[in-house]
Parts: C-alpha cells; structure tokens; sequence
C-alpha cells in the first residue's frame, strides 16, 4: 500500500531557524505524533520508538529515521521505517523544501507512506487518511512549535 | 485479573478474567460453553451470538467484564430440558445447516428475530435480518425456511393449531 | 421419516448429526482442550519477499508465561522434511515440473505476507501474542511479484531457484496439428480473454490444530480441521518424517466446512504437532480469520486465452485455449492438478467437439498458495467453455440454447479429444426441464416489463459438466498421482444388530452420517437409528482417501456397499447353518434371511447375534464373528451435468445486481437423500454467485492483500438470494454399484458461467469480468446508455 500527499505551511521564522528544527531531535520527538523516543545514533541516522494506531491495529514501531540530500537551509528529505512486530511494518519518507518568504518560511513538502501485513491487511481503507492525519499533524506540530518558538 | 459474575443459562457464574478477555472467551474457555463460536475477528460473521439480558449480541464485541451482572442465554440453554427448541427442531427439519459451525449463531438470530418482530417472518424480512450471519454451506436457502417454520411453531397458538 | 425406521434410498431422511450441533453440542477441534495444552501464535512475514537475515528470539524467550519460540532452524536440524506436493506434471518437453521447497517455517527466505517465520507457544494466546511482538526479525526486502500477468516476463524477481522464470511447468493436452486444422476450416472464430477471480474459500470454521506427544508410548496426536486425516497422517510421516504412521494418530473431528482449503498439509498443523514434543505439552493453535485469509490456500486465479471454431451452422470445430494458472508463493498439496487434469480435461464441456488443444503454464507468484476450491479446475474450464459458447451464439445470432443443443453429445459412451470417456447423461433433458422451469419463452416479455420500470433484465445459461468420483487408481496415477484414489469401508455387526460403519471418507457438513447410514439402513433392513457411521480418526479406521471432488458417495459408498455384499454372503452362510437349508435357498428381504418357498427365517438381528456366539455353526468352516471391509477402486470418474438458468436484473442508476430467479436442473445418477443433496446444490450456486459478483482476493502492487477481512472481501449474505428453484433429471452411473455421480460441487461449477451470461444478456455486451461489482456494472450500464443516447 503506498500513497502520496503534500502540504505548505507558512512559518513566521526565519529560514535557518526553520532549518536547525528540523534538524534537532528533540524537535522532531515533540512533533511526530506518537513518538516516545528519538536519538541521534550517527550524523544523519537517527532511532525511534513510536506508537501509531491504523484502524484497528495498534502498535509500537521500532525504527530508523535517516535524513539525506541535506542542501541547508533550503532542504532534506527524511524517511524512515518503522518494524511494528506482528502488526507489520510501516514506511515513509517526506522531502520538505524551504523558502524564504516576506514573513518568514514557506515550507512544502511530499511526503509517501507504505504499510504491510495486518496494518495493510486490516488498515488498508483507513490507511491513506490515517497517513494524511499523521503528516498534517507532524507538520502542524511543527509550525505551532515554531511559531511559538518566533513568539 | 477483574472479578466478574454473571447467570449464564440460569446458572450463576464468577471467575477472575483477565480485562481484555471476551465475553465469547469466557463462555468457551471459563465456563467450556463451547456451542458459541468465533467465526471471525472484525465481529461479521454472527458466529458467537448469544442473548444478553434478552437480546442478540455478538458475543466477540464485547468484553465479559461489560457482561458483570447480566443474565447470558447461549444456543446450550435454549432447551435445557433435553428436548429441543422449537427453533431448533425447525433447524433440523428444514435441514437448515450442513456443517453446524454457523448454526448456533443462526438460531440465537433467529430467536431474536422472533422476539422482535413477531412469529409472522415473511422470506425477504427473514433474509435481511439475517444480515449480521454468515453461513458458507447452506446458501441459506434452507434457513430461511427454517427460520420461518421456527417463528411460526413459537406462536402462542401454534401448539393448538397444529 | 423418523429415526427408528427403515430408510429407503432415495428418501429425505432429516440428519442424525443434526442433534448435536443444534444443540451446541458440536465438538469442533477449537472446542477441544488438552490438559496443560499451550498456545501456539505465529509470527508471519509482512513482506511479500525478503530474505530473513537474523531472528533474535532471546527477549520473546524470556517473556512471561512463554514455553517455546521455535524457528524453521529448529525445524531443519530435528530433520523435519519440507511440506509437498502430490501430483507431478510435466511439462511439454517431458521435463518434471521444478518445484521449490516448501519448508514449513521459513529458513531464509519468506515469500508472500503471511508466511510463517516462527512460532511461540505460551500459556495463554494472548502471551504468545506479546512474545511474538517481542520477536526481533531483521529482514532484507526482495522485489516482489504479486502479479500474475508479469510473473514469467524477463527481469521478473525471481522467487524460487528451482524455477526459472517462476514457472513450474509448461503443460499441454490435446492434438495442436488437429485443432489448427479446425481453424483453417472454420467459417467463424470466437475468441475470450478471461481472468478466472482468486477465491478464499472462507469455510466458516477456521482451521485450527492440536498436537500432543505422549513420551512413554513415544506416540504423536493430531487433532485437526481436516478432510481427509488419513492423507494427513501419511504425509506427515512419509514426507516430513515427524513420526511412523503406527505412532502417530490423526484425527479430524466435527469439522466446520471444507470446501477443499482442509484437504492440504499446512504449516501450522505440522508444526503444532512437531512442537509438542519440542516443549512438552500438548501445543494448540486456532486460526484467525485475518491468518486465514492469508494463508488458507486460494482457489482459481487462472488468465486464459480461448479461441472456438464454428461452421456457418454454430457447430463447434475445435477449441483452442492457453491458460495462465497462479501456483501463489509454494506448491501445495495438489495444486498442481488443479490447472491440468482437473481442468483441461473438462474442456469439451456438453459438446461434441473433435478437436481440442490447450496449454497451461503454472506460475509462482509472491502470493498465497493456490490449490483446490470447491469445483478445483471444473468451475474454470466450464466457466470458459459456458462463456464462449454464448459469445459464439451471440456473434452467430443464434439463441444461446439452441446453439448448446446443436452441439450436445447424444450417444454414450463418449471419449472427448481431453481424456474423459463420459459414460452417460442426457444434456438435453436438463436443459429442456430448465427451460420449462424458467419460462425462458416467456422471457422477452419479463425483459420488456422490467424495462418500463427502468430495469435491465438478462437470462442466463450454464450447461456444466463435471468429472467427480475422483478416481480409478491406475489411471491417476498415470497421469502424475502420487496416491491411488480409492476408498475403503468396514461394517462391524454388533452381536445384537446394530450396526457400525468405518469408513475413510470425512463428512464436514455433507451430512455421511446420515446417507451412509440411510444405505445400510435400507441395504439391511434395520432402522438406521441402529446404524452408526464412523469417520475422521486413524485409529478407529484403517485408512482412507478423505472427501473431495464429490467422490464421497460413488466412490465411499461403493465401498460400503462392497463390505455390504460380504456381510450379507456371510449371514447367509450362518443362516443356513440355523435353519438347516443349503446356502442357495437363503433369500434376504427385509432384514430378513428365509429359506425360499417356506415361513421359515430369522431376522437379521438373531443373525448376528449367533454370528458372535457361535453355538450353531462350525467354525473350522466359517469363522465366528460378523465384520467385513473392503476397498473399493473406480473403474471410471463420474459426470454429474447439469442446467442452470439464472435470471437477473440490473439497476442502471446504482450498478446492482438483483437475482430474481435461479434454477437449477442436475443429473447426479442415483440419489440417496434428496433433502440433503438439494443442500449441496443450494450451498454450491451461493459460492458460484459469490465468485461471479462479489468475490475476489487482492494483491497490491508490493504483494500487501488488500482484501483480509469481512470488511474488504464480501461474501454472500442471505438478502442477496432468491429461493432456489432445484430440479433433477437421472441416468444412472453404470460405473458404480449404485449408479451415483456425486453432487457436492455442482453449484459452485455451474453458477459463475449462469450470472455472467445473464449479465451479459442484460447489458449487451461480452466485456465483463468477475467479479461483476456493482461498480463495474454501473459503469458498463451508463456507457450503454451513453452509446444509445448517441444512436
Ligand atoms: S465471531 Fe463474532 S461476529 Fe464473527
Ligand atoms: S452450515 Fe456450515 S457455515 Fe452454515
């Protein structure tokens, strides 16, 4: 099961704030929903234990989130996987651009999703919008924090 | 482990379960109650339906602490004098299963479907009342007939008439 | 008709068994417990193909209430062989089919979602749950190839190093030179393109299994969801190697539904039983609907190309096919003559056709495993053959049953260009009582009434043919089986008259307990509540073939009916012993023995009685006692053939599909109980409309089904049925004693081909594919209205 979605927030912070968040573990843990731990284990490769519920399936993903095509302050892409044990696995990626605006950032990205096993299997009809949920709310998450953060 | 105590076919029951434990479970496992079965994990097959307080319930939907304090009727209680429901002899006449597997969960409907709407099933009431069970054998042909002859043998005045 | 009565053949005797199960009193294998029985739950595979690179069961090992985490190391080094395939094909160029291993837990590689990469066994379900999400696999994802249509291209990842290409092997049957003869003589040429939908088979109960090890008898037993534990049992010490077959015993008990998915050797089965001595306790496992779907072997998923030739008059030449067939991720245990001899062999359908070819590549793909299901290769070929002979009287302007008529065959016995030699039928009379039972002449003016209320109405034909009474041994074998296919009886007479009968047939809803019963009943003269039938443990019958392929009745009863006529002869000889007659003069009548032309006789009972004390004969020449077996070979398959009509209408606003009327017309030679086998035609149209409008497994793209659950694989419920309408029409088997064909498939091999043509007829067109959703259908339906709106 793969799909794709895409989002653009505006952020009133600069630029290479918004670079530096989004490279900042502690960041990313506050807002990827769900996420109980996320640490550094090498320059782009870090590690995550995060619960996510599709439909029915609930379950703790251990996983790698790996950053690449780093190009500061303009953008990454960040993917990771995630082994949910005997609910199956789960598979995404985003590549998040910035850009500078009058107000501060514009932040696009694309972002796709895979599951398998009992999340496909179960979740499949409620997957995309579960993948949609998670990503827009990462992403608010994100704005909000960082809004507070120019606030 | 939560304590639960309930009447399961007129006979008062308790047992330490564990939270997450089914009503189904405890009927099969607890009490050995085995003639209610599991079809089914996403609670659309009808397999397990048993009474609750004198409705039908899918006994896999809910969880035996949520059953504390009711009164359980399963297809084991329906004649427990040996002899044979109404119900269940219209099942047998009409041949109205073939494995057995989804035939418990047929008759507990069916006398829902009684107790709801009267002994007077006409086929097609019969047919979409029958949509919560599943039967891969009998194409339900014969259900459906037996349903019907069920309801009507449970009139008041059936025994007179006939 | 009541239990204390002598039954006759041929009367609708209510079921014994039915007692049990209406009562709750069914003992399903989930219904048994052991005690200090564990629980056993599998970790399956989420990926459609990838390489296992490490297990660390260490944390799993030490979570509560665990007792065992076993892998498919483990397996291999106690030296337990492989799951196997039974029936070898080969292919064209006479090389044997390459099948890849088959290991019950994966080694090193998984191959479809779902397939077994370790189990833990733990107190409680629910804590082997938890071990098993503390299982750490580290898997090395493979490209994967769910799709059949892509599976033998070039550049394909490859699934099994044993098959090249992923194909198992090409085969073909028939005379190629003779049909391109037909061909080029041909004056029309109807050509189909059909994917034959993969099917759950979805049997209510799922499977389940208990194993127990008793380590002072060194002895192994096996409860299990089986249909034929005695195929079970020899395969699992012959092939896997678990244990000698006199230590260890199978037993099926009630069983809730078949429908074929029970008659294969799994995975979990052989490992619930492997573990019990592994851990020391009895292991159970019960199938979830979830695991079933994924891994309960499928039925169909065959992509084939069929081309008919026609003279001017719509009599058919010769017919060419070349069928795709999905084999899924492993062989299972008779997939491979599945697409072959139960398949191809059926081509010629109800016709006279001289000339016949066809080819049938079998395919691994990262999928289930494909195997029998209900019908198992008839319903695709008479899917074909029902679906191209109407498009071919369609294309020709000639009505769909008079273009079945001009091609019938009329003379028996009949030896097809495929093999079979059918040995009696009367198309034409099922066809004429189906007609008549339809009112097909009336149709026209149904049509144009259903037409006022904005409805499109279409009719339907399916002139089915099956081969059931599976099978003569030798002639089996021949082609590639690696079992005979008979089956064996026993009657034991008790000293005091009753009866019990062994037989190695399984009933799982095909209610044997009656039938059976109802033969001895009516064979003896002894009310059948005397009469008990004995089935499903290793134990108690010698052994036996199992149920399958309708062959319970021709082939199980003939066996009774063998041990029948030794009993018989037997009492005979002891009755004449008693009533000092010559052994000529014994007449039985009745349950009865007399000595003929006088009043003198002895019931049945007191037969058996002195049979045991032995008082009154002696037994230097007849040995006490009153039990025979017997084993009983096929001289040849059966034909059950039939007509259905079905009669739908399409709603054009919403795309669904209404049956309105279903008739169904079969001839299965001799009948025993007709309640019972109106029951098998009734359950059979409901998978067979299943398949056509509602059924289908799904992969996606990265080999993920889509369709695992009630949720997202429909199956048919009671609303979307009308009564069936069931009629029979007999010629009698001349190929076994009782002249029976079997009945157990009929429907399901008769249906698809029915709802297709009558969906055909009502939308006007021959582009439609199963199953034929209402999303499909209102598509077809608005772009019919589109087109006429522009005429
Ligand atoms: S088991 Fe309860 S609905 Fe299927
Ligand atoms: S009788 Fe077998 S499922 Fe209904």
């Amino acid at each position: 099961m793969a799909l794709e979605m895409t989002g653009s927030y505006e952020l009133p912070v600069a630029r290479e704030k918004v670079w530096e968040a989004l490279n900042d573990p502690e960041m990313l843990k506050r807002c990827i929903p769900g996420c109980e731990e996320l640490e550094r284990v090498a320059d782009n490769e870090l590690r995550a234990l995060v619960v996510a519920k599709v439909g029915p399936v609930k379950a703790k993903f251990k996983g790698k989130v790996f950053l690449a095509d780093l190009d500061p302050p303009a953008g990454y892409r960040i993917s990771g996987e995630g082994d949910g044990g005997i609910a199956g696995f789960a598979k995404g990626g985003a590549r998040v651009d910035l850009a500078e605006t009058s107000v501060g950032t514009l932040l696009t990205y694309t972002a796709e999703a895979q599951i398998g096993g009992k999340l496909a299997q179960l979740g499949q009809r409620l997957v995309a919008g579960t993948a949609k949920k998670t990503a827009d709310e990462f992403f608010q998450n994100f704005a909000a924090a960082m809004t507070e953060t120019a606030g | 482990m939560t304590h639960v105590s309930m009447t399961v076919n007129g006979r008062a029951v308790s047992a330490d379960v564990e939270p997450r434990m089914l009503l189904v479970q405890f009927l099969r496992e607890k009490l050995l109650l085995t003639g209610t079965h599991v079809g089914c994990d996403t609670s659309q097959c009808g397999a397990c339906v048993v009474q609750v307080d004198g409705a039908a319930v899918k006994s896999c939907t809910l969880l035996a602490v949520q059953a504390d304090g009711c009164a359980v009727l399963t297809i084991e209680g329906l004649a427990p004098s040996g002899a044979l429901h109404p119900m269940q002899e219209a099942f047998r006449e009409h041949h109205g299963l073939q494995c057995g597997f989804c035939t418990p969960g047929m008759i507990m409907t069916a006398m829902d479907m009684v107790a709801r709407l009267g002994p007077d099933l006409d086929e097609a009431t019969i047919r979409e009342n029958l949509d919560g069970n599943l039967c891969r054998c009998t194409g339900y042909h014969n259900i459906v007939k037996a349903v019907a002859a069920g309801a009507r043998a449970m009139a008041p005045a059936s025994a007179a008439a006939e | 008709m009541n239990a204390s009565t002598v039954t006759p053949i041929g009367a609708p005797v209510r079921r014994k068994e039915d007692k049990r199960f209406i009562t709750g009193k069914g003992r399903y294998t989930d219904d048994l417990s052991r005690p200090g029985q564990a629980h056993a739950y599998f970790l399956r595979s989420p990926y459609a193909h990838a390489r296992i690179r490490t297990i660390d069961t260490a944390a799993a090992a030490e979570m509560p209430g665990v007792v065992g985490v076993l892998t498919g190391r483990d397996l291999a080094q106690d030296g337990l062989g492989g799951l196997i395939c039974g029936w070898m094909i080969n292919s064209k160029d006479g090389s044997p089919m390459r099948a890849g291993a088959h290991p019950a837990l994966a080694v090193d590689t998984v191959r479809y979602v779902g397939d077994h990469v370790a189990v833990v066994i733990a107190e409680t379900l629910n804590l082997a749950k938890d071990a098993a999400a503390a299982l750490a696999v580290e898997y090395e994802v493979l490209p994967a190839v769910p799709d059949l249509a892509v599976a033998q291209a070039q550049g394909a990842a490859q699934i099994h190093e044993a098959a090249p290409n992923n194909t198992v092997f090409e085969w073909e049957l028939g005379d190629r030179a003779a049909v391109e003869a037909a061909f080029a003589q041909a004056a029309h040429v109807t050509e189909i393109d059909i994917v034959n939908n993969r099917l759950a088979p979805n049997p209510m109960e799922p499977r389940a299994a208990i194993g127990e090890y008793d380590a002072g008898d060194e002895a192994y037993t096996l409860w299990t969801t089986s249909q034929n534990p005695h195929v079970a049992r020899l395969v699992l010490s012959a092939f896997v190697g678990l244990a000698p077959e006199n230590k260890l015993r199978v037993i099926a008990p009630d069983v809730g539904g078949g429908f074929g998915s029970k008659i294969f050797i799994y995975a979990e089965e052989t490992v619930c039983a492997w573990a019990a001595k592994k851990v020391g306790r009895p292991v159970k496992w019960t199938c979830e609907r979830g695991e079933a779907f994924l891994c309960d072997a499928h039925g169909r998923d065959h992509v084939t190309k069929g081309r008919l030739a026609l003279d001017a008059q719509g009599k058919i030449l010769g017919f060419q096919v070349k069928t795709i067939a999905n084999m899924g991720a492993y062989l299972s245990t008779f997939a491979s003559c599945v697409p072959t001899y139960l398949y191809a062999t059926l081509l010629s359908g109800q016709y006279a056709i001289p000339a016949i070819y066809c080819e049938v590549d079998a395919v691994y793909t990262n999928t289930a495993p494909v195997d029998a299901y209900r019908g198992a290769g008839r319903p695709e070929a008479t899917f074909l053959v029902e679906r191209i002979v109407d498009k071919a009287a369609r294309e020709l302007g000639i009505d769909p049953a008079e273009m079945r008529r001009r091609n019938f065959i009329t003379a028996f016995p009949h030896q097809t260009p495929v093999i079979m030699c059918y040995d009696a039928g009367d198309y034409a009379a099922s066809l004429d009582k189906a007609l008549e039972m339809a009112d097909y002449a009336g149709f026209p003016a149904r049509r144009a009434e259903a037409e006022r209320r904005g409805k499109l109405r279409g009719i339907g034909l399916s002139n089915y043919i099956e081969a059931c009474g599976i099978a003569p041994s030798a002639a089996v074998g021949s082609l590639g089986a690696g079992v005979g296919l008979w089956e064996s009886a026993e009657v034991r007479v008790n000293p005091t008259g009753n009866v019990e009968v062994l037989t190695g047939s399984h009933s799982h809803g095909q209610g044997h307990e009656t039938t059976f019963a109802q033969l001895v009943s009516a064979r003896l003269g002894i009310p059948i509540d005397q009469v008990t039938v004995i089935h499903g443990d290793t134990d108690k019958v010698q052994f036996g073939m199992g149920t399958y392929g309708s062959r319970s009745g021709a082939v199980g009863m003939s066996a009774i009916v063998k041990a029948l006529d030794k009993v018989e002869a037997k009492a005979k000889k002891i009755a004449a012993h008693i009533l000092e007659a010559s052994e000529g003069d014994i007449e039985f009548k009745d349950g009865r023995f007399s000595v003929a032309g006088t009043d003198r006789g002895l019931a049945f009972a007191e037969v058996a009685l002195n049979a045991y004390v032995a008082h009154k004969f002696p037994t230097s020449e007849i040995e006490p006692g009153l039990k025979e077996g017997a084993f009983y070979d096929p001289t040849n398959f059966t034909f059950p053939a039939g007509c259905h009509v079905c009669e739908l209408e399409v709603d054009p606003e919403t795309g669904t599909t209404e049956i309105v009327n279903w008739i169904a017309v079969d001839d299965f030679g001799t009948v025993i109980n007709p309640m019972i086998v109106e029951g098998q035609v009734h359950g059979g149209i409901a998978q067979g409309v299943g398949q056509a409008l509602m059924e289908r497994v799904a992969y996606d793209g990265e080999g993920q089904l889509v369709t695992g659950s009630y949720m997202d694989y429909q199956m048919p419920r009671a609303e979307d049925f009308p009564a069936f309408k069931v009629g029979m029409t007999e010629t009698r088997c001349p190929s076994n004693p009782l002249g029976m064909k079997g009945c157990g498939e009929a429907g399901a091999i008769a249906a698809p081909p029915a709802v297709i043509n009558a969906l055909a007829d009502a939308l006007g067109t021959q582009d439609i594919s199963m199953p034929a959703t209402p999303a499909k259908v209102w598509a077809i339906a608005q772009a019919r209205v589109t087109r006429q709106a522009a005429e």
